[in-house]
C-alpha cells in the first residue's frame, strides 16, 4: 500500500490516500510515482504533480523499520509540501522556531530544553513534583516548571 | 474570567481557486441545472461537481478543522429582477434529517445578491447581504433563512446549493 498527499496550491496537505501498489507498477513492475501520480489524477482530479507519495513509516527524519526514511514525516492534513528539502512540516509550534533538516522537525532557536536534574527525575518519579521545561516565546527560553505546584 | 462558545454562526465564503487548467467547468454545471430544471429531474452528478464538492470539503477541513458531509445538491435558474421567496433549508420538524449548512455556488451569475438572516442574541432578524458572483461560494448554518436577489438584466443566473452535515 502507497500513500499520497493531495496538495493545496501553497502546498498544504488537504488530504491522504492510500492507492495499491498495484496502481503504479511502470512497464517494467517497478513502482513509480508518477505512475501512481497519473492514476490518481485520472481517478481523483486533481493535477499528478500535486499528488507527492508519503511513507507511512517515516517521522522525524527516521523510519520506523530501519528502513530509509523518505521525506521527513509521514504527511497529514494541515502539513506543508517544502519542495527544496523534500520535507513534509507539521505546523509550526512557535513562530520563532526554525527547521533543523536532518531531524525534519521544528526546533527552538535555542536549541533543546536541557535535561533533568537526577534530583528532578527522582521528584517527578515519587510523583511529588513534575518537573518539565516549557517553551517561553516571548523570552524565547526554556522555563522549568513544575506543574503539580 | 474565562469564555465559553457555546455555539457559532459564521459564514463562509470565497473563490473556488483550483490549480491552473483545472478550474470548475461551470459551462457544464449550467447544462446540468439546465436539464435537471427541464426534466424536473436530480441534478446529474458528474466529476465537475466533485471537484467543487472535493475543493470545499477539503479546504473548510483544513482551514477550519471540520468535516463536511453531503445531504443534497440542486441548481436553480433565475430570471431577470426574479427575487426568490425566503429560503429556509432545515427542516423544523424533522431537524434529524435536516442539514446543518447550505452552500452556494455562482455557476453562472450577474448582479445576483444573497440576504442571510440571523439573531444577535435579542437583536432578531439581522441580515447580511453580499454578492454571489461567479465561481464564488457561500456557505453558512442552514437554520439561517436566506434568499436572493437577481437584479441583471439580460441573462439567467444560475446557481448550485449543495447541503452538508458536520461532524
Amino acid at each position: 500500500m502507497a500513500h499520497f498527499a493531495k496538495l493545496s496550491e501553497s502546498n498544504e496537505v488537504l488530504t491522504v490516500l492510500t492507492l495499491n501498489n498495484s496502481d503504479m507498477l511502470n512497464a517494467d513492475d517497478v513502482e513509480t510515482e508518477s505512475i501512481g501520480q497519473q492514476y490518481l489524477e485520472t481517478h481523483n482530479n486533481w493535477p499528478a504533480e500535486m499528488w507527492i507519495q508519503t511513507s507511512y513509516n517515516t517521522l522525524g527524519g527516521q523510519h520506523s523499520n530501519g528502513g530509509t526514511a523518505f521525506r521527513g514525516n509521514y504527511a497529514s492534513i494541515g502539513y506543508t509540501w517544502d519542495v527544496d528539502n523534500q520535507i513534509f512540516w507539521p505546523k509550526k509550534p512557535y513562530s520563532s522556531w526554525v527547521k533543523h533538516i536532518s531531524s525534519a522537525s521544528w526546533k527552538s532557536p535555542i536549541g533543546d530544553a536541557s535535561a533533568l536534574t537526577d534530583e528532578q527525575t527522582d521528584e517527578n518519579t515519587a510523583e511529588t513534583h513534575r518537573w518539565r521545561y516549557v517553551w517561553n516565546e516571548t523570552n524565547t527560553t526554556w522555563d522549568l516548571t513544575n506543574e503539580l505546584a | 474570567m474565562q469564555k465559553k462558545i457555546l455555539t457559532d454562526q459564521s459564514i463562509y465564503y470565497g473563490n473556488v481557486s483550483m490549480p491552473e487548467n483545472w478550474e470548475i467547468d461551470r459551462i457544464e454545471l449550467s447544462h446540468h441545472i439546465l436539464q435537471s430544471n427541464l426534466t424536473d429531474t436530480k441534478l446529474q452528478l458528474s466529476k465537475t461537481f466533485d471537484k467543487l464538492n472535493d475543493y470545499v470539503r477539503e479546504h473548510i477541513n483544513l482551514k477550519y478543522s471540520f468535516n463536511l458531509i453531503n445531504k443534497e445538491t440542486w441548481g436553480n435558474i433565475y430570471k431577470p429582477n426574479e427575487t426568490t421567496v425566503p429560503l429556509l433549508n432545515v427542516d423544523p420538524v424533522d431537524l434529524r434529517n435536516s442539514p446543518d449548512y447550505t452552500l452556494l455556488y455562482g455557476v453562472k451569475t450577474k448582479d445576483c445578491m444573497v440576504r442571510i438572516y440571523y439573531d444577535d442574541n435579542r437583536r432578531k432578524g439581522r441580515s447580511w447581504d453580499i454578492e454571489i458572483k461567479d465561481n464564488m461560494f457561500i456557505m453558512f448554518p442552514s437554520t439561517n433563512m436566506y434568499y436572493l436577489t437577481n437584479n441583471q438584466k439580460d441573462s439567467l443566473n444560475f446557481v448550485q446549493t449543495i447541503t452538508y452535515e458536520y461532524i
